[in-house]
């Protein structure tokens, strides 16, 4: 999620300042418009040098009508070249004469000793017009996105230049025909003066004014090729409103035949009916006025097809710079596709803030060059600061918990450092107080010159809070179980404790006989008194085992002999399980390793399972109630203790069940010990299960990585197991 | 497997002593030669019931609590067996329900440990005024 969140908000800034690139350059054809070939070369070279951070771009223009080849070098004011421009030019004229695929190599020889991607552009459909040329060093040029953007420019290059050349062939033949027709003015004059003597000369008259209306023929011809083969609608309309001329494009976007549609008015064939009148009134005052609010400009109006079926488009009118009545050329752009582009990218955004508020994840970026950093709208909010502030470390250091700024501090200046990925985890202190808990990832991306921490945060307030919940009710669950065990056992307590009670009150009771008697049987009170000492200290031996087992709060990591321990827990319940009639077979391996951990709860765990031996087969009369527990190492260096039972067993579906708190088959009990003895084998990194025998009854186990791989591997971890009552 | 004789005179009647406790099995010897009994003592019903002591003993002080057959079950196979002694049941439980059924079913006394030299003096002296 986190990384998705993070690529794909990269993905759109990237994608959105690619489509302001395409933008600006579809927007060019505004700027240059009316402008020469030379204009419109410049205005386009400043703006993709500029986008796309460029070392080089040259633009030759091969073929301008009656005009010497127009060349254009530009090279980056940051980029000191090995040849200076006027180098690199010279070597691109003699490029230019041989094959355009080999020269990108000979021009990499003159940008110096930098890796150098070059891309070479044709300008036309064959490149006929020339060819662009864009260097530039980096490593990832041209980019998929790069590559489109150049492709448009180029595209728009070849659209502005046989605009301009258009315009200017139109010029020229009007200042042609203006210069021609005063010529042939001044020679009518002189011939009608000299008519009769130069009759045989008018033959030559006629015939020159024969070939200069081929000439104006061919280059309506010419500029008929231009329109027809443009990608863009492009229309022409008189001073009326009337369609002049209608190219291929239009016809294919709109659905009308050229011949359907020419001498119609423009705003009946492609403007919807509810727009109609506005474009009208317009066209009158601009006519009545001169005032233009649309030539000129690209404006985004709804068209009409032949079907009836409305979409989107771009439309630039520009007037055609003839003398007479104004006439009106249209370049219209079908945008359905851009705008739903548009529209995706903003509904992408909106799902991005929305499942950012939602998860309460917000993603940032961090430049570490500049120490610019950018927050989506979910981390302002996560952070509660003001959505136009300024991030800045110092700002975000105001609302870290000051316990945890030193250590924010050190991780910040560590990723500046290693530049490792960062997973950190740390709180908050908003103004009124309140406290929250993030999580941050993040990882480093972004070439050499402007590494970028790219990340997410996460609030993890709400999961803290109900993680510290389920810690306290584990503890005190534990604690129930504790009180409960011992409420069990209070019956086996006192037993081990009445036994050498009994054997000490009655030595002392012997001994006073004895002592009494006449004569005083010394020799017979001395023996009662020595049972009488030793029965005492095996009752003081009873209380300390007791007191080991429940006296202790405090988890405490040891060596843990699990032989030793089981033998302990035994000793305390093997009257009780002798009352139950229990037969208990040990099989304790020899020099099994120790293990680390909590050497109470893991007796609390064995005697647990003692019990539950016991009591699963306190209704068993038909065969011996054979308890067998055992010790032994098990795979990747754990000890496995088990305790195999033979009695009424459990059914197989409530074996995902039995070690659920409450969870239990005997009528008595809470069913607490075994999701408490779960969770004790758990916080040791170890697991505890059940099985059905292939006979009767039950094995349970458990197994607990042995010590030293405990305190070889992670120290730490051997050092401190939780307890399940210091949770919270 | 132990067994104990105590001051074995002919006069003295002879108290069998039933527990799997080693601690009374030492103990109570003594006290019953101080209040004029012969002893002897056995850690388990099955032992008892194997030895030649089952025609002899007068008085039978027996464990209820103990691995393998119990003191109640004891207390039955004599009846069946048509072996009328009379029982001090001595138990280190502290459950007080089994006195009552304990009695009702023929024992002389239910002692529970720890329990006074005069209390079973007194246990002892019921079971030999029955008889």
């Amino acid at each position: 999620m986190e990384v998705q969140s993070e690529h794909a908000s990269g993905e759109i800034k990237h994608l959105q300042r690619c489509i302001n690139d395409l933008i600006s350059l579809l927007a060019l054809p505004a700027i240059w418009s009316g402008g020469d070939p030379s204009q419109v070369l410049h205005t386009l070279l400043d703006a993709l040098m500029r986008m796309l951070r460029l070392d080089l771009i040259s633009v030759r223009l091969t073929d301008l009508v009656g005009e010497a080849p127009v060349e254009i070098v530009r090279l980056s004011e940051q980029r000191r070249p090995m040849s200076s421009a006027h180098e690199i030019c010279e070597a691109l004229s003699q490029c230019f004469k041989n094959d355009s695929r080999k020269w990108p190599p000979l021009l990499r020889n003159l940008m110096g000793d930098g890796d150098v991607s070059i891309v070479a552009l044709p300008l036309g459909l064959q490149g006929e017009l020339g060819i662009m040329v864009v260097a530039a060093e980096r490593e990832d040029f041209p980019r998929q996105t790069e590559s489109l953007l150049l492709d448009v420019a180029a595209n728009q290059a070849v659209i502005g230049l046989q605009e301009a050349r258009l315009r200017s062939q139109q010029k020229r033949v009007a200042d042609e025909l203006d210069r021609q027709v005063a010529q042939r003015a001044a020679e009518l004059a002189t011939a009608n003066e000299k008519l009769k003597k130069e009759l045989a000369e008018r033959g030559l008259v006629e015939e020159r004014l024969g070939q200069e209306e081929r000439e104006l023929k061919r280059s309506e011809v010419r500029k008929a090729a231009i329109v027809d083969s443009a990608l863009d609608c492009i229309v022409t309309i008189d001073h009326e409103g009337c369609i002049t001329e209608f190219n291929p494009a239009e016809e294919d976007t709109f659905g009308y035949r050229r011949d359907e549609v020419l001498g119609k008015h423009l705003a009946d064939v492609v403007i919807p009916p509810s727009l109609r009148e506005k474009h009208r009134r317009g066209f009158a005052r601009y006519l009545a006025t001169g005032e233009a609010r649309v030539l000129g400009k690209r404006i985004e109006m709804t068209a009409v097809r032949a079907d009836g079926s409305e979409f989107p488009v771009e439309l630039a009118i520009t007037r055609i710079p003839l003398e007479g009545p104004p006439s009106f050329t249209g370049y219209l752009r079908d945008i359905t596709e851009r705008n739903r582009a548009r529209q995706e990218l903003r509904r992408s955004e909106a799902f991005l803030a929305e499942a950012q508020h939602l998860s309460r994840i917000g993603s940032f970026s961090w430049r570490m060059v500049t120490d610019e950093i950018t927050w989506s709208e979910q981390l302002y909010r996560i952070f509660q600061i003001d959505r136009d502030a300024q991030v800045t470390f110092e700002l975000i250091g105001t609302r870290i918990h000051p316990e945890d700024l030193p250590a924010f501090q050190e991780h910040i200046e560590r990723s500046r450092r290693d530049r490792s990925d960062v997973q950190l985890e740390f709180r908050l202190q908003m103004p009124d107080g309140a406290v929250k808990y993030v999580h941050v990832a993040a990882h480093i991306r972004g070439d050499h010159g402007q590494p970028e921490y790219i990340g997410a945060v996460q609030d993890v307030t709400e999961r803290r809070a109900s993680e510290e919940a389920l810690g306290k009710a584990r503890s005190e669950l534990s604690q129930v179980a504790r009180v409960t065990s011992l409420g069990v056992l209070t019956a086996s307590i006192a037993h081990e404790v009445n036994q050498p009670l009994s054997g000490i009150i009655t030595n002392a009771g012997t001994c006073l006989r004895m002592l009494a008697a006449d004569p005083p049987n010394v020799e017979g009170a001395r023996e009662t008194v020595r049972r009488t000492i030793r029965d005492g200290n095996r009752a003081a031996d009873v209380i300390s085992r007791l007191r080991a087992l429940y006296g202790k709060k405090e988890p405490t990591i040891e060596s843990v002999d699990l032989n030793e321990a089981t033998r302990e827990v035994l000793a305390l319940s093997m009257s009780e399980l002798q009352r139950n009639r229990v037969i208990v077979q040990q099989e304790l391996v020899d020099d099994l390793p120790l293990v680390a951990g909590d050497r109470v709860q893991l007796q609390q765990v064995i005697l647990n399972l003692l019990r539950n031996a016991s009591d699963a087969m306190s209704t068993i009369d038909d065969r011996p109630r054979d308890l067998l527990i055992r010790t032994e190492p098990d795979d990747d260096g754990r000890v496995r203790l088990s305790v195999s039972d033979v009695g009424t067993g459990f059914e197989p579906q409530a074996t995902d069940k039995l070690f659920e708190a409450f969870y239990t088959t005997k009528n008595e009990g809470m069913g607490i010990g075994l999701s408490v003895s779960r969770s004790i084998i758990e916080r040791h990194h170890g697991r505890l299960w059940a099985m059905p025998n292939s006979g009767p009854g039950v094995t349970f186990s458990f197994s607990v990585p042995c010590r030293a791989e405990g305190l070889t591997s992670d120290g730490a971890r051997a050092s401190r197991v939780p307890s399940v009552s210091d949770a919270a | 497997m132990e067994l104990r004789q105590e001051r074995r005179a002919v006069e003295r009647p002879l108290v069998s002593v039933v527990d799997d406790d080693e601690s009374v099995r030492e103990s109570l010897p003594d006290l019953l030669g101080e209040l004029g009994y012969a002893a002897r003592t056995f850690s388990s019903a099955e032992e008892f019931l194997a030895s030649d002591c089952l025609d002899q003993a007068r008085c039978l002080i027996l464990d209820i609590a103990m691995p393998g057959m119990s003191g109640p079950d004891l207390q039955r196979e004599l009846k069946l067996r048509g072996q009328e002694i009379p029982i001090i049941f001595i138990t280190a439980s502290t459950d007080k329900s089994a006195r009552p059924r304990l009695l009702e079913q023929g024992a002389v006394e239910c002692l529970f440990k720890p329990f006074s030299d005069t209390a079973l003096l007194k246990a002892m002296n019921t079971a030999f005024h029955r008889k």
